[in-house]
């Protein structure tokens, strides 16, 4: 197969590259042979994805060489002014700068290219990552939520503001944020799923017993809302299993607990059939990740042992 | 009335090789040339004003929550709707606040609006005029004949239009001329083009007719024929009145998940 099909095949298999190491590691040693080969060439859209990727996977890994090639090449392509590429530029300068003092120089250098120009999206966002960089983060925020008020349709700011005001402990910003995302993409099953992890997460951080209880009902609502929009979710029904199991301890006695207790069984029966088909490399279930696994099998054990004791 | 036996017209099988083919291939030659010709003519999209941006897509904004606004729970759709409906009847997202009371600006004479008529008077002009160039060239080289039976029948008041160089009373109106034969190519060609051509491609006329058919679709927000400042306050009544059937999606999940286990 010819360079380029290898590496879109390679992409379409793992079409977030960048999340997991082996995977960048992967794709960026293939990118010394793509960019001699002649087909890096062709002009088509597909070969301009596959540099960007190849230029964030170089600079993941350090292969800054090849990543300046990539560069190079896109801005031959679509000239230095465009703002995809000013920013991909801004990105490379970030990732290869030395000092702080550099970043420095790269943070004033966006703000001025803002400042002629307030519509350039790629630019406003790579500010907003390099201010988190540069540890800024209440500036971070600030500028998030100037770009969302002229962008509210912009799901992945929402969800970055989201996780920006989680880090902060702001969990009702968070919820508020995670709820927009929903505006825009009604069955994002994910984004269920985090809005109870986060309603749980800020119930166990502090309030009452009874206010507890209501949250945990809550989260139970929506981790149930992510199965059902997608069966096999493993955060989902770990979710499931886990506030169940806490709601089940907290209540001693009511309606519900009958409720409670089968939805319990169902994540837990869930659990295993996903654990034991990924380990033992079941065709069609080897998908999933495999740090999430290794915690759903923990927390099936551990409720083993509450059991057996 | 009895026509009951079948008409048949002996016809010279080299009528094959030199009129159905040459109107097929001419015609798929000048679709490929008119998508062409359609894909250099296009120009940029117009680089837009932060502030115009802001009205489009704040708009935007509120179409989103009422067509999800079952997504989240009543407090919080409540919240964002009161938000909403103050900003929208304020006029807060406004590109131009002074132009509230005024009419909309006339295509004519906003720059916005002309580059919209010229790329829609383009593309129509594209469709227009290889198809009449290619009416006139079949009407004068291949008249005066017909070349094929269509399968089914057909009513009498097509005999004008499908046989309109053969003037007799009494042949069958299956008995067409080769301008049928270009009609019949002009829809069939449609998924020949979209084999060669990939799926949007601008020999389609169908995909354009119902573009036109369809105002309500993408552009008529973002048209300069409209008011900004009317559609805000439309939104903002659509707002109100969906208030009213709120039906949280997270209500009864749990029995939901529960009954599928059976």
């Amino acid at each position: 197969m010819g360079i380029l099909k290898l590496l879109l095949s390679y992409l379409s298999i793992h079409p977030s590259p960048l999340r997991n190491p082996s995977t960048s590691l992967h794709l960026s040693q293939q990118a010394p042979a793509f960019l001699s080969s002649s087909e890096s060439a062709k002009d088509t859209q597909e070969t301009w994805l596959i540099y960007e990727q190849l230029l964030l996977s170089c600079l993941r890994t350090g292969d800054d060489n090849s990543a300046r090639l990539c560069l190079q090449r896109l801005s031959d392509r679509f000239g230095v002014d465009s703002a995809r590429v000013k920013a991909l530029t801004g990105l490379y300068d970030e990732a290869t700068s030395r000092s702080r003092g550099e970043l420095e120089a790269v943070l004033q250098r966006y703000q001025d290219i803002l400042k002629e120009d307030p519509t350039n999206m790629p630019i406003e966002k790579r500010r907003i990552s390099l201010l988190l960089s540069l540890g800024r983060t209440e500036g971070a925020i600030k500028a998030l939520t100037s770009l969302l008020s002229h962008s509210p349709n912009d799901a992945e700011s929402w969800a970055h503001l989201s996780s920006l005001y989680f880090t902060q402990r702001l969990y009702p910003q968070s919820i508020f944020c995670l709820e927009e995302v929903l505006l825009i993409l009604p069955n994002a099953y994910n984004i269920f799923a985090r809005i109870g992890e986060v309603t749980y997460i800020s119930a166990s951080a502090g309030a009452s017993n009874a206010d507890q209880i209501e949250a945990f009902e809550e989260a139970i609502k929506y981790f149930a809302r992510s199965v059902e929009l997608s069966e096999w979710y493993l955060r989902g029904w770990y979710g499931l299993k886990l506030v169940t199991g806490k709601l089940i301890q907290a209540k001693p006695s009511d309606g519900t607990l009958g409720k409670m207790e089968s939805l319990n069984q169902l994540a837990t029966e869930k659990l295993v059939q996903i654990v034991s088909k990924f380990r033992r490399n079941v065709k069609g279930w080897t998908g999933f990740d495999e740090a999430e696994v290794l915690a759903a099998k923990d927390l099936i054990d551990r409720d083993e042992q509450k059991i057996s004791r | 009335m009895a026509t009951i036996q079948a008409q048949t017209i002996l016809r010279d099988p080299q009528l094959f090789y030199w009129i159905l083919f040459p109107i097929t291939a001419v015609m798929v030659l000048t679709g490929v040339l008119r998508h062409y010709a359609t894909v250099l003519m296009q120009s940029d999209p117009k680089k837009q004003e932060l502030n115009a941006i802001s009205e489009q897509r704040n708009l935007l904004r509120g179409v989103n929550l009422r067509t999800n606004h079952n997504q989240i729970p009543l407090s919080s759709f409540i919240a964002r709707k009161n938000y909403l409906v103050a900003a929208y009847n304020r006029g807060d997202f406004l590109k131009d606040p002074d132009n509230k009371g005024k009419p909309p600006a006339n295509p004519m004479t906003d720059p916005a609006g002309m580059d919209q008529m010229m790329s829609m008077l383009k593309g129509n002009m594209a469709m227009m005029v290889p198809q009449t160039l290619i009416m006139g060239w079949i009407n004068a080289f291949f008249s005066g004949f017909v070349i094929m039976k269509l399968p089914f029948p057909l009513t009498l008041r097509f005999k004008s239009m499908l046989q309109s160089g053969v003037a007799t009373r009494d042949l069958d109106v299956r008995w067409v001329s080769s301008l049928s034969w270009y009609f019949l190519n002009l829809f069939g060609l449609r998924s020949i083009f979209t084999f060669i051509l990939g799926n949007e491609n601008s020999a389609d006329q169908m995909a354009q007719q119902m573009q036109q058919m369809n105002p309500a679709g993408g552009n008529a927000m973002f048209a300069p024929g409209q008011d900004p400042n009317k559609m805000f306050l439309a939104e903002a009544e659509n707002l109100e009145v969906v208030g009213g059937q709120h039906e949280w999606v997270l209500d009864g999940v749990v029995d939901r998940l529960l009954k599928t286990r059976v």
